[in-house]
């Protein structure tokens, strides 16, 4: 699977998107008829702290340019939930560090439902990054 | 991970149906939705790719139901509007086909994809997010909902029309109620309202009746001068806490004096203030309540106007149709030659319309919040019309004069008031926004006030009428209860209103299941309209709890029995208390330690999923396997 790289020449950006903030701040984007780049691909999620360091590091290896995390921020409808996600993602740079991979292509966010002008910011800013920056490469087997 | 386990459950071989929706266009004017079914029609799995105009309506939802019927499709994606709207439809879908409805997955590709992006692109980013939805419908597995019971208990937050018209309705059918008023009255702002449109009721006589019904009911027990501070758990199993306290400075909104509570007689009507529900506490008081759904009725406010916006404040002659309205109400016998204002005759006045609503970025100052209100208030322009005719009948010989962007009767029996107001000899001026009247002191003149405007009916000549009275018509806000917003998480729209799942698929509830709207928490109503969306609350309310039970979404951790080492990881993670408990077993004759999870407790963040290095847990529906499968589908796309 890893090498399945993009043929488009436009690195990909996914969004892990809360279902109780970020995913209808999305889908209130939309609303709105505010165009983005078309390279982001929206995953819903709970909460993203169910995804281990590793599945960040496997993203990469798979291709994946940049990843933003849009939770809920202070808002998690989870108790704990944001704390425990805003250590990990302390590891997961660490670990990207490790690997030679410029730690900005992982950005932690918050979104809310109505966030339109944040959500396009991230968004606009991300991809901007991985042009400048192309594909990620890995140093060592991750 | 789970392929032996999955087969085991399905017994067969996974085949997924994809189902495209145009959405009448709204998808398919940017997604070359035919194209899109090329794309993915040879995806592993794929049994059978469909298109169809609009997929939620009726043969659409046969479409995906024929094909289950027929065992072409074990596993359906749908490729269409967001989730929210439609996955529960889907899912019913599913269900009444006889396939577990936890065998489907969702592809957003309006509001994320041809809302957003247009042309090749569109196209290419819709492959890539069904490609991902078949991704994660082939390692799903069938899932039965968890059931709990639910209390027959429900709460009324707001006791104005629309909470009023609500209690007595749950309460009618079976249903304890209780409701919950900040205030000491009950009755809210329909109390200060004057004749009703279209009938001409007196709102003083509707609000008493509704009230007396409530208050007559044993099942509703209502809480004034109460608040609620505390919120938690979830449909069917509500807890509240309330603080009911003495009244700081108990106040007739019409004449800002305090009144003297201990002479009110249970149901007695104060003008202003509403319908005295039988006591005040003497001493705060906090009060737990267990209830199975709430149905918000917080209501609105009247807007204020700036100072100076339209000469208010500045002058005393210039009041907001409220006060007007309030005014006429206590005006001692309701007639004579002419309207009596502050003990002065009121030979001429004018009305104007849109004050505080309709609002345009770069014409109106935004409030102190950096708000502005677009939205059409709606009741205002009906109000002031009938407040018009109701002068011009009972006080023959005061002039009228009336400024206008647009008149917007839009309901029923609205438009003959306007009709009345024309031949009751209303004089009707019509403005531009950018060009608003001005409202100034006139020096010296018979009338205090001048009001100015470039007629937009005529030529656009300009005019300057002295006036003695210039009433605003102000139009409506939510109330302010941003605490109750964090507390419940309650979506708010755009408009800083309560905001409903949809329209016109699910008009009064919010998408926190359990949590209804009722009335102008929502949008702008009338009282009619208020009434309207309180019975369909009630209705829905009832709906959901006559069963006794509810049914929440399975989506809680599991534990592989196979993979587990029993290493206490999720445990130490997990924030709740006993949601995951180490257990002996016995395996092979030997005792073993595991995790076990007590899924009414689980709340399904995930935590305990990503620390075990055994990967033995998992949230049911969202498995890291499949978001692994996702992402690799999604890069191959």
């Amino acid at each position: 699977m890893a090498s399945q790289k993009d043929t488009t020449g436009k690195g990909k950006i996914l969004i892990m998107a809360t279902e109780n903030c970020a995913y209808p701040g999305a889908n209130s984007v939309g609303q709105a008829h505010s165009t983005y780049p078309a390279n982001t691909y929206i995953i819903r999620v709970r909460a993203p702290v169910l995804f281990p360091e590793q599945f960040y590091l496997d993203c990469f290896k798979k291709g994946i340019s940049g990843i933003i995390i849009m939770s809920c921020g202070e808002e998690c409808p989870y108790e704990g939930a944001y704390h425990a996600l805003a250590k990990r993602i302390d590891r997961v740079y660490q670990l990207m560090k490790e690997n030679g991979l410029d730690i900005r292509r992982l950005r932690l966010t918050s979104i809310c439902t109505v966030c339109n002008r944040a959500f396009l910011k991230e968004v606009n800013d991300m991809n901007e990054l991985i042009s400048e920056l192309g594909p990620p490469v890995l140093d060592k087997a991750a | 991970m789970s392929t032996n386990q999955e087969k085991k459950a399905t017994g067969e071989q996974k085949k997924v149906g994809i189902y495209i929706c145009h959405c009448g266009g709204n998808i398919s004017d940017h997604v070359d939705v035919e194209k899109l079914a090329e794309n993915v029609k040879d995806l592993d799995g794929v049994a059978v790719v469909h298109t169809n105009t609009f997929m939620c309506s009726d043969p659409g939802q046969e479409l995906i139901q024929n094909d289950i019927r027929d065992g072409k499709v074990n596993r359906v994606v749908v490729a269409s509007c967001a989730p929210s709207l439609h996955e529960l439809t889907f899912r019913g879908a599913i269900k009444r086909a006889g396939m577990n409805p936890y065998l489907y997955e969702h592809a957003n590709i309006r509001e994320q994809v041809s809302w957003v992006h247009h042309g090749d692109q569109a196209t290419e980013k819709a492959t890539g997010l069904v490609a991902g939805a078949v991704a994660k419908a082939l390692r799903l597995q069938p899932l039965e909902p968890i059931r709990v019971e639910a209390r027959r208990h429900a709460t009324v937050i707001g006791a104005g029309v629309a909470g009023l018209r609500a209690a007595c309705d749950l309460a009618c059918r079976g249903l304890e109620v209780a409701l919950i008023e900040k205030s000491p009255f009950i009755g809210g702002r329909t109390a200060s309202l004057g004749r009703l449109v279209p009938t001409g009721e007196q709102a003083e006589e509707v609000i008493t009746q509704i009230a007396a019904k409530a208050m007559a009911n044993d099942k509703v027990t209502i809480y004034s001068c109460t608040e609620v501070v505390g919120f938690e758990g979830f449909v069917g199993n509500f807890r509240l806490t309330l603080k009911r306290k003495p009244p700081e400075e108990p106040y007739s909104a019409a004449e800002p004096q305090k009144i003297r509570m201990d002479h009110l007689e249970k149901g007695e009507f104060l003008p202003a203030a509403g319908i005295f529900p039988g006591d005040v506490p003497d001493k705060e008081q906090e009060i737990f309540l267990e209830t199975g759904a709430i149905v918000m009725a917080t209501g609105f406010r009247s807007y204020v106007p700036g100072e100076g916006e339209y000469g208010y404040l500045h002058s005393d002659k210039v009041i907001t149709l409220a006060e007007l309205v309030e005014l006429i109400a206590r005006y001692p016998d309701r007639r004579g030659r002419f309207l009596q204002v502050k003990g002065k005759p009121v030979r001429r006045m004018a009305f104007i319309h849109c004050v505080g609503s309709r609002q345009i970025p770069g014409i109106h100052e935004p409030d102190q919040d950096g708000r502005l209100n677009e939205y059409c208030s709606r009741t205002c322009c009906a109000a002031t019309l009938q407040a018009a005719v109701q002068i011009r009948s009972s006080f023959p010989e005061t002039q009228i004069f009336d400024f206008y962007r647009d008149i917007r009767t839009y309901g029923r029996g609205q438009e003959e008031v306007y009709r009345e107001a024309s031949r009751q000899r209303v004089t009707f001026f019509r403005f531009e926004p950018e060009d608003p009247p001005r409202v100034q002191k006139s020096s010296g003149g018979k009338f205090p006030l001048l009001v100015s405007v470039k007629d937009t009916l005529t030529f656009g000549e300009q005019i300057d009428v002295p006036v003695d009275l210039v009433v605003l018509a102000t139009g409506m806000e939510p109330t302010p209860i941003k605490e109750l917003v964090e507390m419940m998480k309650l979506p708010v729209g755009a408009d800083g209103f309560l905001q409903e799942v949809h329209p016109k698929l699910r008009p009064v509830e919010v998408a926190n299941t359990g949590i209804l709207l009722a009335g102008t928490c929502q949008a702008p109503m009338d009282v009619g309209e208020a009434c309207n969306a309180a019975q369909a609350a009630a209705a829905k309310t009832t709906a959901m709890l006559a069963r006794g039970y509810v049914e929440l979404d399975p989506f809680v951790a599991r534990v592989d029995p196979e993979r587990c080492k029993g290493t206490g990881l999720c445990r130490e993670a997990c924030p709740i208390e006993g949601a995951i408990e180490l257990k002996e077993r016995q395996v092979d004759g030997k005792t073993v330690v595991q995790a076990q999870i007590t899924p009414a407790l689980c709340t399904g963040c995930g935590i305990c999923v990503a620390v075990c290095p055994s990967r033995a847990l998992d949230i049911n529906g969202w498995t890291l396997e499949q978001y692994e499968a996702m992402v690799d589908a999604i890069v191959a796309a």
